[in-house]
């Protein structure tokens, strides 16, 4: 039997101000030790008044049910004060937990931040689906 | 899937690793299995996969349990012509009592939001899923996990 000790947390949250949307650019990996980081940041984001919030995933190289619950938290939080509340994601790992979920019908689901935050016109889909 | 008694006699396990029921422990759990799946060819795709239903599996043995509690957790697996074989053992029981039962049908209604979507990717990302309480106490969640490609 081995004994493994933790390895550090991996997951970087830097925040930014775009067209009056809080962009939260993360990277690394979104699990049940990580998830509190981000939890913490959108409750500070939400303090500040900054209620339409955009969620970089495009670095996230994991995510997880608990990464999911602070982001259905957050939008929840957001929405009752009439806020906004996005997610950019390309990677098909990321994505794919919120089709199982069906958390992809709750969230607006964009590609690149410009996109969400309306400067680009939403990716064409492709005819091949 | 049948009870723990009448599976087959699967041998060693190729991987076990014993961790503390701590949030901190579990991505070095994810990240052997990965290694154990890359061991048997899995592409990235499917490791991925893998990787996040036994993330799943071990998220939910941190559920808060009643008591003492505070037992370490053990996950074991076996490569086989299914794919991997994953059991996560839980001598603390978390939720023996709340889902166990045949996939589809397993209850997720006692827990709390994240917890309870855990079990639904599971069953979205394992051929099969159980979760059985175990005569000595506690429970196993028990996956196997296809080390293939789907079609789809």
């Amino acid at each position: 039997m081995l004994r493994y000790t933790p390895l550090p947390m991996d997951l970087d949250v830097e925040t930014s101000t775009h067209d009056g949307h809080a962009v939260l650019a993360l990277r690394g990996e979104i699990d049940v030790y990580t998830a509190p980081l981000l939890r913490q940041a959108i409750l500070d984001l939400i303090e500040q008044g900054k209620l339409n919030v955009v969620i970089d995933m495009h670095e996230v190289d994991f995510l997880d049910s608990t990464g999911l619950g602070v982001l259905v938290e957050g939008l929840k939080r957001v929405k009752t004060r009439e806020g906004s509340f996005a997610i950019v994601a390309t990677e098909d790992k990321i994505l794919k937990i919120f089709d199982i979920t069906g958390l992809n019908k709750a969230f607006p689901i964009h590609g690149s931040v410009e996109e969400a935050l309306g400067r680009a016109p939403a990716a064409a889909e492709s005819p091949e689906g | 899937m049948t009870g723990s008694q009448s599976e087959p006699d699967r041998g060693a396990p190729e991987l076990a690793i014993e961790f503390p029921r701590k949030p901190e422990y579990v991505r070095t759990v994810r990240q052997a299995i990965a290694a154990l799946a890359r061991l048997h060819g899995a592409d990235e795709d499917v490791v991925e996969d893998i990787k996040l239903a036994v993330s799943e599996a071990c998220n939910t043995t941190l559920v808060p349990v009643e008591g003492p509690g505070g037992s370490a957790v053990e996950l074991m697996a076996w490569a086989g012509p299914e794919g991997l074989t994953v059991d996560v053992l839980d001598a603390d029981a978390a939720f023996d009592h709340a889902v166990a039962g045949p996939p589809g049908e397993i209850s997720t209604d006692e827990l709390p939001f994240e917890r309870a979507l855990a079990l639904p990717i599971i069953r979205g990302l394992a051929s099969r899923v159980a979760i059985e309480p175990r005569p000595e106490g506690g429970a196993v969640t028990r996956m196997i996990l296809s080390l293939e490609a789907s079609s789809g």
